[in-house]
């Protein structure tokens, strides 16, 4: 119904495709979710980061060690949450940096060929790779219920959260794969295709 | 020797994903996967080596205390920008200026330089002063190249001029090497800079009128007290806050990450007192900062891999071999690494220049005795020129993306060429005089 054949590409919708736009909507969906974590975590991190400094410089004032190694290493634990959670959604909006002078004047057709192919070459297998490597990882910490040498805060969480969000881009890469199958379908109007209006704004 | 030529045809390969347009954290993951795959079928790449690639994951990317200064940096600039802190600054420094033949473009570089020092990011920078100063400065029949060039130029000031992204990213790179002592090398260095471009307008202000004239009198809206009151209030804080944060990593009062945190808070303060902070600009602020952060974080996931893989299969022993065997020693090596990077940075991003190319080039920068912070001073100043090189320097993108239809994309293109040839020019001067990078580290009392 959705699906205009005004294309003499389209080609028909059937009912496996349209499950799999289900669970892509759904992942799209989960990925902002963790998007808007990360962004409610950066002005926690300023005020944790800010907090430290106060403490230590009060601290010495009154010659005091009023801060914890527990404190100083919950900078870099909600750092480490910050970027974990954004790495789904940066997958999720295409942003990313491209060598483009060639890429941006091909059809888009054949830009969803080239992400097609470099998804089940480069991200596909990287991001299972990353699973196989975080999972022993993740164990071992476990078991030794391991806490920074410091001794500050536990590592064993946050090794398995690199687990988890392994997981979660595996499964956001195959969200990726399924737009641009649908898109070479022929019903690029069926997903939302992020367009930055201005270069993406890095550096 | 066979394994080595798996490692060049690794290089080769990647640059052909690149080319192709896939993204450039992924053509590193996949090149990497195809040859550790490769690797391990031709039993040269024990697959024990994965085993490391976590840890090196934890420890270089997640418990990095280095790179918690990133995200700091990153809103402290994002907050002077959506709050209207830089607008304001460029405005009333565009009045304090104006009326000197080549003062609008003067003014570009003086703003570039303060928000250089209040940021680490050169894209808000550059999208300010080309949403504000570029219209003003074309009202005024400044010419279209001077205009585009100085926005680009000042704006891509904040890649050097402390704190910035670059060296912080750098310096994680490099042994021994501190983010403190990185910025101190930097700052005069990113000064003779901005020095040389506000000469080059003062110059071409005085022998070609035409093309940066004077503001109309009648453009000058707030005179005497009114502009000296204005000025108090907008410019003068700004500056405090600043200052206070490089002062308080140089004289060695705090970290760069504490100075970071310092220095966020500052901003919203600043930004409270100026013209109200709302929890819209906060939001955009952190969005802005929560991507920068993933993006980075991204690539050094993946150009850890490549790394990993490119180093097991040879590829860094040869790569030494070639550069300690460059005719010419020490400088033949400062020479082909500038080249190298310069070329490079064309086309790749300073993310992947940091995570890939300066690495291989550290062993031998050792081998042959060379200033490690030297040496990546030289290699900020050569990502500068990159970054303002045509046709794909990354600020002329930004300025295009906001600069009026009037503005011919080639002049934006040309616009660049006299400051590239400054920046050669600074490239030059600190090459030939260390001091100008190793002074301030020696004088600072870094913690």
């Amino acid at each position: 119904m959705t699906a205009t054949a005004n294309s003499s590409r389209t080609r028909p919708f059937g009912p496996l495709l349209r499950a799999a736009q289900g669970f892509q909507r759904a992942m799209d969906r989960f990925s902002e979710w963790l998007g808007i974590a990360a962004l409610y975590l950066v002005p926690v991190l300023v005020l944790i980061g800010f907090g430290n400094v106060i403490l230590r410089y009060v601290g010495e004032l009154v010659g005091a060690r009023l801060t914890t190694n527990e404190v100083i290493e919950a900078q870099w634990y909600v750092y480490g949450l910050i970027f974990l959670f954004a790495l789904p959604y940066v997958l999720k909006h295409q942003i990313n940096v491209r060598v483009d002078f060639w890429y941006t004047k091909q059809s888009l057709h054949r830009r969803a060929w080239i992400d097609l192919i470099g998804h089940f070459v480069g991200l596909i297998p990287f991001a299972l790779l990353g699973v196989y490597i975080s999972y022993p990882a993740a164990r071992t910490s476990w078991r030794a219920r391991e806490t920074s040498p410091e001794g500050g805060l536990a590592y064993y969480p946050i090794k398995t959260l690199i687990l988890v969000v392994m997981v979660i881009l595996v499964l956001q890469a195959l969200a990726e794969v399924v737009k641009l199958i649908i898109i070479l379908r022929g019903h690029e109007e069926l997903v939302e295709i992020e367009e930055h209006e201005e270069p993406l704004r890095i550096e | 020797m066979s394994l080595e030529w798996l490692a060049i045809l690794m290089f080769v390969i990647f640059l052909g994903l690149l080319l192709a347009g896939y993204t450039v954290a992924f053509s590193f993951a996949g090149t990497a996967i195809v040859f550790s795959v490769l690797g391990i079928l031709l039993d040269v790449f024990p697959l024990a080596n994965l085993n490391l690639l976590f840890n090196r994951w934890f420890s270089d990317g997640v418990a990095n205390f280095v790179l918690v200064a990133i995200p700091f940096f990153v809103f402290m600039g994002a907050i002077f920008e959506k709050s209207g802190l830089a607008e304001r600054l460029l405005t009333t420094i565009g009045l304090l200026m104006g009326s000197l033949r080549g003062g609008l473009a003067l003014a570009v570089v003086v703003v570039g330089t303060l928000l250089a020092a209040a940021t680490g990011v050169v894209a808000a920078t550059v999208i300010v002063m080309g949403i504000l100063s570029l219209p003003v400065m074309l009202r005024y029949k400044y010419d279209h190249r001077l205009a585009t060039g100085i926005i680009t130029a000042s704006g891509t000031l904040a890649q050097l001029i402390p704190p910035s992204l670059v060296l912080i990213v750098i310096s994680s790179q490099m042994p021994n090497v501190s983010v403190g002592e990185l910025f101190a090398g930097a700052l005069i260095p990113g000064v003779i800079l901005a020095g040389l471009y506000a000469v080059y307008v003062l110059i071409i202000a005085q022998v070609r009128p035409d093309v940066a004239p004077a503001l109309p009198p009648e453009a000058r809206t707030l005179h005497g007290w009114a502009l000296f009151r204005e000025a108090l209030v907008a410019v003068v804080p700004s500056i405090l806050l600043i200052l206070s944060v490089l002062g308080s990593i140089f004289f060695g009062i705090a970290t760069p990450t504490e100075a970071g945190s310092v220095g966020a808070i500052g901003a919203c303060l600043l930004a409270a007192a100026n013209r109200g902070l709302n929890w819209q600009m906060i939001k955009a602020a952190a969005r802005t900062t929560a991507n920068i952060t993933g993006l980075v974080l991204q690539i050094l996931l993946a150009s850890t891999f490549f790394a990993l893989v490119f180093d097991r299969l040879g590829g860094q022993r040869l790569i030494t071999e070639w550069l300690t065997d460059i005719p010419g020693g020490v400088w033949g090596f400062i020479v082909v690494a500038n080249l190298v990077v310069f070329l490079l940075g064309i086309n790749l991003e300073f993310l992947e220049i940091s995570f890939i190319v300066l690495p291989l080039f550290v062993p031998a920068a050792q081998l042959l005795g060379i200033d490690l912070i030297w040496f990546s001073v030289m290699m900020a100043i050569n990502l500068n020129m990159a970054f303002i090189s045509p046709p794909v320097g990354f600020s002329l993108f930004y300025l295009q993306s906001v600069a009026p239809p009037e503005v011919r994309t080639a002049d934006i293109h040309r616009g660049a060429l006299p400051f590239m040839a400054l920046q050669a020019v600074a490239l030059v001067i600190v090459a030939f005089f260390p001091q100008t990078v190793l002074w301030l580290v020696e004088q600072a009392g870094l913690t």
